[in-house]
C-alpha cells in the first residue's frame, strides 16, 4: 500500500479539522521538540505542535504583545490565538519546555488566551546533574498531564509510545536520506510537508501513514539529473513558511537535500531507550537528540550541523535566520566557519515574513546559485583537461 | 552621461576584448536609476535615466535611446541581457533575451574596463554588496550583500539628502567640507533618519551650513561602516573598484578608502553603469556562444516587433 503526498496531506488536514471539532477530548498544543510527545500520547490527549508561520496580518496582530524588534515565528504563534478558525484556538493547554528565550516570553504572553505551563529544560547537555533534573520534571509534566484529563498514565502505555515514536522517527529520517541520492525522488519542500505529520497526526495514525509514503517514495523513478545540491541551516522553517524553498527549487531549480533546523529532519536523529525506566529514558533521549543553537556546547550542534553537509554532498549552503532570532543570528558565525572549513560556500540570509523583500532575496539566491553552478563547470572543465 | 564612448578610452590598464559586429546591449534597471549599454564595434554608448513606474516602458525607453546614439534600429540588436531589480518583468519577444544577476554583472562590468579588478564595492540605490572577481575570466569568486534594510545602501543617502534640503549630487561634496563630523547610529536607515532631524534641529541659523556638513560627513561615515564590514567577510584584495551609483559621490569615495585604508583604483567610465556594462559584455558571450562565432547577425524584418516596440523605434 502506498500513500502519495497529496494524499498525506489530505490526511493532515482532515485530522486539524477533526482536531478542533473534536470535543470529547482534551487538546494539548506544546512549543518547541523538547517536549516529550511520547507522553502527551499516553494521556490521550490530541496534540499539536505550535508550528505555524503567519501572514503579515498575523504577525502585526501578535505584535499588540510584543516589541516590533521580535522574531516573526514568535509573533505568529502569538497572533494564530487571535485569529478566527485557528487551530490553536482550541487548545485545552500549551506546554513549553523552556524552548528558546523568545518563544518562553511569548508563552507567556500565550497564557492569556489559554493556560499555559512553562517547564524547565536544563541547558547543559553532557551534566548528570541536569539529566536527573530533567527526569523529575518530565515526572512533574506527566503529573500536570494526568491532572488536565483527570486519568493516569500508565507505564506501559508511554513504553508503548516511546516504540511508535521511535518508528515514526526512523521512518522520517529514512524518508529524508532518499535525498543523499545523486538524483533525488523528493525535494526539500516535500520532505518539510510529510514532517508536519509528526506534529499533527496521532502516533498510531502517523506510521502507518509514513511507512506507505516511503513505500510510494521508493517506488518513484529518480529525478532527470542531478540538481544542484543546497542545504539550508539556521531558524525554523515553519509550516506555512515557503517562500525560501519557493525560490530556491520552483524559482530557480535547484535542491534542498537537507535542512538543520527544528523543522527539518533534526528531531528524527535520535531515538529513545525502550528498556530504560522510561522517564530516565526520555530524559536521556531529548537532551541527546540534535541540539538546538540554545544547547550547550554549541559545538554539539555545530558538529552535527557539519556532518548533515558531508553526509548529503551538498554544493553550498544557505545559512537563513530570522531577524532578531537570539539563538541563530547571533551563534550564524561558528556554524558558517564550521561550513567554510569543508570549503562550502555560504550564503547568509536574513529574513522575516514580509512579502516585499521576494526580489532582494532572489537576487540573493540567484547570485549565489550562479556562483555555484560556474564552479562546478570549472570542476568539470578540470576533471575533462586531468 | 549619454554618450558613446570609444572603447580602449574606457578600459585601464589592459586590452578591450568585446569589440563585436553585432550590436549587444545590456539594461541594468536599478530600484531608482536605469542604466543602458550597447556595444558595437568599437563603441561604447551609454544611456541613464531614472527608472519610472513601469519596468518595461523604462528599458524600452533605454533600448531606443540606445540604438538612436550608434544610428541603428532596434531590430538590429542581436542580444539583450538584464539585469537589476527590475530585470524579472522584461520582456522581449522579438529580440534575444537573459537575465543575469547584477551581482556578476557589476563583476564583470568592473573586469571590463579596469581587467585585474579582484574586489568590488557596489553601492546601489537599494542593496550594496562586495564581491571577490576572478581577474582571469571577471567571474563572481564569492561576494556578501547588505541586509534587506535601507542602511548602507544609496537610498539612506538620499533620504539624508532630503532632509537636508541638499541635492543628491552635491551631498558628497557638502559632507568634505566638515570639520567634525557628526554620530549617527549605523544600525538603521529609520532611527538614522530621525538621528539626522535631531541633529539638524539642535543647529542655528548661523552655523546651518557648518552643521549640515557635519550631518553629511555622519551619514557617510555610518553608511561606509557597513558597508566596510560586509567587505570585511570577503576580503579586501587590490585592485579594488568602486561601482554602481553611489560610486559618483566624492565624499563616499573618500570616507570608505580611509574606512577601509585601501584605494580604489578609478575607472575610465562612470561606475554606475558597470552593472550595464556587464550585462552587455553578458549579451555579447551569449550571442557569440549562440551563433558558435562572433559573426554579423542578418538584419530581420521589422514586421516581427510588438506595437509598443515599434512606437519606441518610431519616437
Amino acid at each position: 500500500m502506498t500513500l502519495n503526498l497529496e494524499q498525506y496531506a489530505k490526511l493532515i488536514d482532515d485530522e486539524q479539522k477533526a482536531f478542533q471539532a473534536d470535543k470529547a477530548v482534551k487538546k494539548v498544543g506544546y512549543i518547541c521538540n523538547y517536549i516529550p510527545v511520547e507522553l502527551l500520547s499516553a494521556a490521550g490527549v490530541r496534540h499539536a505542535r505550535l508550528v505555524k508561520a503567519g501572514s503579515t496580518r498575523t504577525v502585526s496582530a501578535g505584535e499588540l504583545y510584543t516589541q516590533s524588534v521580535f522574531c516573526d515565528f514568535t509573533k505568529s504563534c502569538i497572533g494564530f490565538f487571535q485569529e478566527s478558525g485557528s487551530l490553536y484556538k482550541s487548545f485545552d493547554k500549551v506546554y513549553n519546555f523552556h524552548s528558546c528565550s523568545t518563544m518562553k516570553r511569548a508563552s507567556e504572553v500565550i497564557e492569556q488566551f489559554v493556560p499555559t505551563k512553562l517547564l524547565n529544560l536544563p541547558k547543559l547537555r553532557p551534566s548528570q546533574d541536569a539529566r536527573d533534573f530533567f527526569r523529575l520534571e518530565i515526572i512533574n509534566f506527566k503529573n500536570d498531564l494526568e491532572e488536565l484529563t483527570g486519568k493516569p498514565i500508565a507505564e506501559e502505555e508511554i513504553q508503548r509510545q516511546i516504540t511508535i515514536y521511535n518508528r515514526a522517527r526512523r521512518l522520517l529520517k529514512q524518508i529524508s536520506d532518499l535525498r543523499k541520492d545523486e538524483r533525488p525522488v523528493l525535494t526539500g519542500a516535500q520532505f518539510l510537508d510529510i514532517t508536519l505529520g509528526y506534529y499533527y497526526l496521532p502516533g498510531d495514525k502517523l506510521v502507518p501513514a509514513l511507512e506507505k509514503v516511503l513505500a510510494h517514495l521508493q517506488a518513484k523513478p529518480r529525478g532527470k539529473a542531478r540538481p544542484l545540491r543546497l542545504m539550508v541551516s539556521g531558524s525554523i522553517i515553519a509550516d506555512g513558511d515557503r517562500r525560501l524553498l519557493d525560490i530556491i527549487e520552483n524559482e530557480l531549480d535547484a535542491r534542498v537535500v537537507i535542512e538543520d533546523h527544528c523543522a527539518g529532519v533534526r528531531p528524527f536523529y535520535h531515538t529513545i531507550s525502550e528498556t530504560d525506566e522510561p522517564y530516565r529514558a526520555l530524559a536521556n533521549g531529548y537532551l541527546d537528540q540534535a541540539p538546538c543553537a540554545r544547547m550547550k556546547p554549541l559545538s554539539d550542534g555545530v558538529e552535527f550541523s557539519g556532518r548533515l553537509a558531508r553526509d548529503y554532498a551538498v554544493d553550498g549552503v544557505i545559512y537563513s535566520y530570522l531577524k532578531f532570532c537570539a539563538c541563530y543570528g547571533v551563534s550564524k558565525k561558528e556554524f558558517t566557519d564550521e561550513f567554510r572549513n569543508q570549503k562550502l560556500p555560504v550564503l547568509e540570509l536574513s529574513s522575516d515574513y514580509s512579502e516585499s523583500d521576494h526580489g532582494q532575496i532572489k537576487t540573493r539566491i540567484e547570485a549565489f546559485i550562479e556562483v555555484l553552478r560556474e564552479k562546478q563547470s570549472n570542476h568539470t572543465r578540470e576533471q575533462l583537461h586531468a | 552621461m549619454n554618450q558613446v564612448h570609444k572603447a580602449k578610452d574606457i578600459v585601464s590598464g589592459g586590452e578591450w576584448n568585446y569589440t563585436t559586429s553585432a550590436p549587444v546591449v545590456g539594461l541594468d534597471i536599478g530600484s531608482r536609476g536605469s542604466k543602458g549599454v550597447l556595444l558595437l564595434g568599437d563603441q561604447v554608448a551609454t544611456v541613464l535615466n531614472p527608472t519610472g513606474l513601469y519596468m518595461q516602458e523604462t528599458a524600452d525607453e533605454l533600448l531606443s535611446q540606445l540604438v538612436r546614439q550608434v544610428r541603428i534600429d532596434r531590430s538590429d540588436v542581436a542580444f539583450i541581457v538584464g539585469t537589476g531589480y527590475g530585470r524579472i518583468s522584461l520582456k522581449y519577444d522579438d529580440i534575444p533575451y537573459k537575465v543575469v544577476t547584477e551581482i556578476s554583472c557589476h563583476a564583470m562590468g568592473a573586469h571590463a574596463v579596469v581587467p585585474d579588478t579582484k574586489t568590488i564595492i557596489d553601492i546601489g540605490g537599494q542593496d550594496s554588496k562586495a564581491i571577490r572577481v576572478d581577474p582571469a575570466t571577471g567571474k563572481v569568486v564569492e561576494f556578501v550583500m547588505n541586509d534587506k534594510c535601507a542602511a548602507g545602501t544609496g537610498r539612506f543617502l538620499e533620504k539624508a539628502a532630503t532632509i537636508l534640503g541638499v541635492d543628491l549630487r552635491d551631498l558628497g561634496g557638502v559632507a568634505l567640507r566638515s570639520k567634525n563630523p557628526a554620530q549617527v547610529s549605523s544600525q538603521c536607515a529609520v532611527f538614522a533618519e530621525s538621528e539626522v532631524i535631531s541633529l539638524r534641529a539642535r543647529g542655528a541659523r548661523e552655523n546651518l551650513e557648518e552643521i549640515s556638513a557635519d550631518i553629511a560627513a555622519g551619514v557617510h561615515v555610518a553608511t561606509a561602516r557597513r558597508v566596510r564590514n560586509l567587505l570585511g567577510r570577503v576580503g579586501i584584495e587590490p585592485p579594488i573598484v568602486f561601482t554602481g551609483g553611489v560610486s559618483n559621490n566624492v565624499g563616499m569615495w573618500k570616507v570608505l578608502e580611509e574606512e577601509i585604508g585601501a584605494k580604489f583604483t578609478p575607472a575610465k567610465l562612470d561606475l554606475i553603469f558597470a552593472g550595464a556594462l556587464g550585462a552587455a559584455v553578458h549579451a555579447w558571450k551569449f550571442h557569440a556562444a549562440a551563433t558558435g562565432a562572433e559573426s554579423p547577425k542578418k538584419r530581420k524584418p521589422k514586421a516581427g516587433a510588438s506595437p509598443e516596440a515599434g512606437a519606441a523605434v518610431a519616437e
